[in-house]
């Protein structure tokens, strides 16, 4: 019964490792964290978008309510900041409960309605009229609290959450009838699976990691604005990182942000002016060439990707 | 071991000990060159005035490159100055990444800061837990100055609450009584108005309009009527660049007229606005200028503002208030470095404590507090007047002793 977890497991176990091991080898701890932060986001996507075919463009709206949900829990509630992070994970959620009635959508239309509640909250987070919770748009502070190395185990921690997510998804009857939910919802709903509720907890899940991945930015940034964390730059470096990988899989979006997650950071680094050239051609060869991902290749090969 | 052997032995010691406490420095090798980590923005909403500062502060580089480099007083020699720069595209989580880079990667023996509060934001708290000093050209938000935090030096411009001091008495003085107060709702912005606020009700003065609006609003035409209906003698709108752009449009094509109006950024990104919104659009109206609208005198170091320009403008560039921004922050790095005797970062603050108060550059009195905010630099109140056909000047018109002129209020 367990068996089938394995290889999710390995995978789950290696990526510990690397990133309690790399901090040893290579200093620049914010590129680590970074790329946790968007491995964990991009793993938080593939349980709505890899699992039941909603693509939600707004997905930052979570991240932001995260970061903030979780910077007001520690500013005005004196939380600790992990249990911030905890806070910031079900701020998103309720977030999401707010907003399930979108899931009635869907296609361009989902993603369009997903887009514009997340720039809603955008700007009722930033109202000068909710300086006195929010700080308005005048930047959030948290440097009383901050803590690099904890902050980075904390994202750690829930990146392994995010991902041992998906596994329980790749593995679980739960995950197959979100899988026949993005197939087809009414044939879906007649062999008996309730697809109201089965779509649902997936959103929420999937607000879930958005919400805490977001209250630990916050806390390891210790200064942030709304504009920082509700850049649709967020949504988009996601939701190409999944497309890149492959969705529906644990390995999947994990294999499209180590990869382009670096490749932005190194070319970026070192030849900003041909990056977003790159880049760009790199994704139309995807789309022509590669449309389910990196990890099709592998299943082409008949190797097993957890 | 006898007692004179152990006497010889503890004065051997002793003057070691005394030695090495005497000259650390001497202790560190010299360095083949000093590296000065930056960011910039190529692209993204801060692009403009994060390349402008970027370029003053390469100009500041290859100035004393020219001249054999850097006089390092903690090794009594002059050394090569190289800058390591990355791009972070305006991006935060980017910029977050880059600066740790810097920091933890390249190993920089000093750190400046990309250009205003958004991008300086994520350096600050880096920059306190690295021990490494850093130089602020512009992020004036204020929560970055905290007396717990010694890492951290404003370099180019005060810190924004102050922005309005001399604005504020101004107004005061001239005894208006109407004042309206419009700012867009940020950090940089709302510090001011807020200042002014205060200041002005301390004062008697109570404003008959104080609104924020978005940080995006690009049509102010409703809220010039609306603020019209108030009957302010004076209007201060407190906005970035294309937010005063737009009011300066708003306000021109709506016609009303006020005897007092000002605008922040005509003062420092004067040409980028004359182009946008014309110079008829600017008479009359008050902004607070900076260099090179603004010369100082008495400057005691560094080039004068007309021998910068003149060195500058040979690069075919030009000069603008973040240039100088930018070669400011240059020459205050250099100065602490003429002025640590040791070459580590909390000899440098130290030297930066040590000078402050005592040097005045191109861009004013260099002044910081025990938290690293600018209280030196004071920005005046000029005034916009026509001049010779279709030309535009400018007269000072407060404090006293920046004086150029004499104001035309209320405006004709």
């Amino acid at each position: 019964m367990l068996k089938k977890y394995f290889p999710s497991l390995g995978v789950i176990l290696a990526i510990v490792a690397i990133f309690i091991g790399l901090p040893h080898f290579y200093d620049n701890q914010s590129f680590l964290f970074n790329l946790m932060l968007y491995l964990a986001l991009a793993e938080g996507l593939n349980i709505i978008y890899g699992f039941t075919g909603y693509l939600p463009f707004g997905y930052v709206g979570f991240f932001g309510a995260g970061a903030y949900g979780g910077a007001i829990a520690i500013t005005l509630l004196h939380i600790s900041p992990l249990l911030g992070v905890l806070v910031g994970g079900v701020v998103a959620v309720l977030t999401g409960v707010i907003l399930i009635p979108l899931l009635r959508l869907s296609g361009a239309y989902f993603a369009i309605a997903n887009l514009a509640a997340s720039q809603a909250l955008y700007l009722v987070v930033a109202n000068p009229s909710l300086e006195k919770i929010t700080q308005g748009p005048y930047g959030i502070d948290l440097s009383s609290v901050y803590n690099a190395n904890a902050g980075y185990f904390a994202m750690l921690g829930v990146l392994v959450f995010a991902m041992a997510l998906v596994a329980y998804l790749r593995n679980s009857n739960f995950g197959l009838s979100l899988l026949a939910i993005k197939e087809d919802r009414v044939t879906a709903s007649l062999a008996g699976v309730n697809v109201i509720r089965a779509r649902s907890i997936a959103w929420m899940l999937s607000a879930f990691v958005a919400g805490m991945s977001g209250a630990v930015f916050g806390w390891y940034t210790a200064v942030f604005y709304p504009s920082t964390v509700f850049s649709l730059d967020v949504s988009v470096f996601t939701i190409v990182f999944v497309l890149f990988g492959g969705i529906a899989s644990v390995a999947g979006p994990l294999i499209g942000a180590l990869i382009l997650y670096s490749m932005y950071n190194f070319i970026g680094i070192s030849t900003p002016q041909y990056f977003q050239l790159f880049y760009g051609l790199l994704i139309v060869l995807l789309v022509l060439f590669l449309p389910d991902g990196v990890v099709s290749l592998l299943k082409k090969g008949k190797v097993y990707v957890p | 071991m006898s007692i004179k052997t152990l006497k010889t032995f503890f004065v051997v010691a002793a003057s070691a000990v005394l030695f090495f406490a005497a000259v650390p420095s001497f202790a560190k090798e010299a360095p083949k060159v000093i590296t000065i980590g930056t960011l910039y923005a190529s692209s993204g909403p801060f692009a403009t005035s994060s390349t402008s500062q970027y370029e003053g502060l390469k100009f500041w580089v290859s100035q004393v490159n020219k001249h054999g480099g850097v006089f390092v007083k903690a090794f009594n020699k002059k050394i090569p100055v190289k800058l390591a720069a990355y791009d972070d595209q305006s991006q935060t989580a980017t910029a977050g990444m880059l600066y740790n880079q810097l920091i933890t990667r390249d190993r920089v023996d000093m750190l400046v800061s990309d250009f205003g509060s958004v991008l300086t934001s994520v350096a600050v708290p880096l920059a306190k837990v690295h021990k490494i000093l850093l130089f602020d050209p512009t992020g004036t938000a204020a929560k970055f100055f905290t007396p717990d935090n010694q890492f951290v030096v404003l370099c180019s411009l005060p810190t924004s609450g102050i922005w309005p001091y001399a604005l504020a008495d101004f107004l005061v003085q001239k005894k208006i009584p109407r004042v309206a107060i419009v700012y867009s709702s940020n950090d940089f912005n709302q510090s001011q108005a807020v200042t002014l606020h205060d200041k002005l009700v301390k004062a008697g003065i109570n404003p008959v309009y104080y609104e924020a609006v978005p940080t995006n609003t690009s049509n102010y035409s409703v809220l010039l009527h609306s603020i019209q209906a108030t009957k302010p003698d004076a209007v201060i709108e407190f906005g970035f660049v294309p937010n005063d752009i737009a009011f300066l449009q708003g306000l021109q094509a709506s016609a009303l007229k006020f005897k007092m109006v000002f605008t922040i950024f005509p003062g420092q990104q004067f040409d980028l606005i004359k182009k946008n919104v014309g110079a008829k659009a600017l008479y009359y109206t008050y902004t607070y200028p900076t260099p090179p609208l603004l010369k100082y005198s008495d400057i005691n170091y560094g080039p004068s503002l007309d021998k910068f320009e003149k060195a500058y403008k040979a690069t075919g560039k030009k000069v603008d208030f973040l240039v100088v921004a930018g070669y400011n922050t240059g020459l205050i790095m250099q100065k602490t470095l003429e002025t640590a005797t040791g070459f580590d970062q909390s000899q440098f603050r130290k030297a930066v404590a040590d000078f402050s108060g005592k040097v005045k550059t191109l861009d004013g009195q260099f002044e910081v507090d025990a938290a690293g905010a600018q209280t030196g630099e004071m920005l005046p109140v000029a005034q916009f007047v026509p001049k010779g056909a279709g030309g535009i000047g400018m007269t000072i018109v407060y404090p006293k002793a920046l004086k150029t002129g004499s104001e035309v209020y209320p405006a004709p």
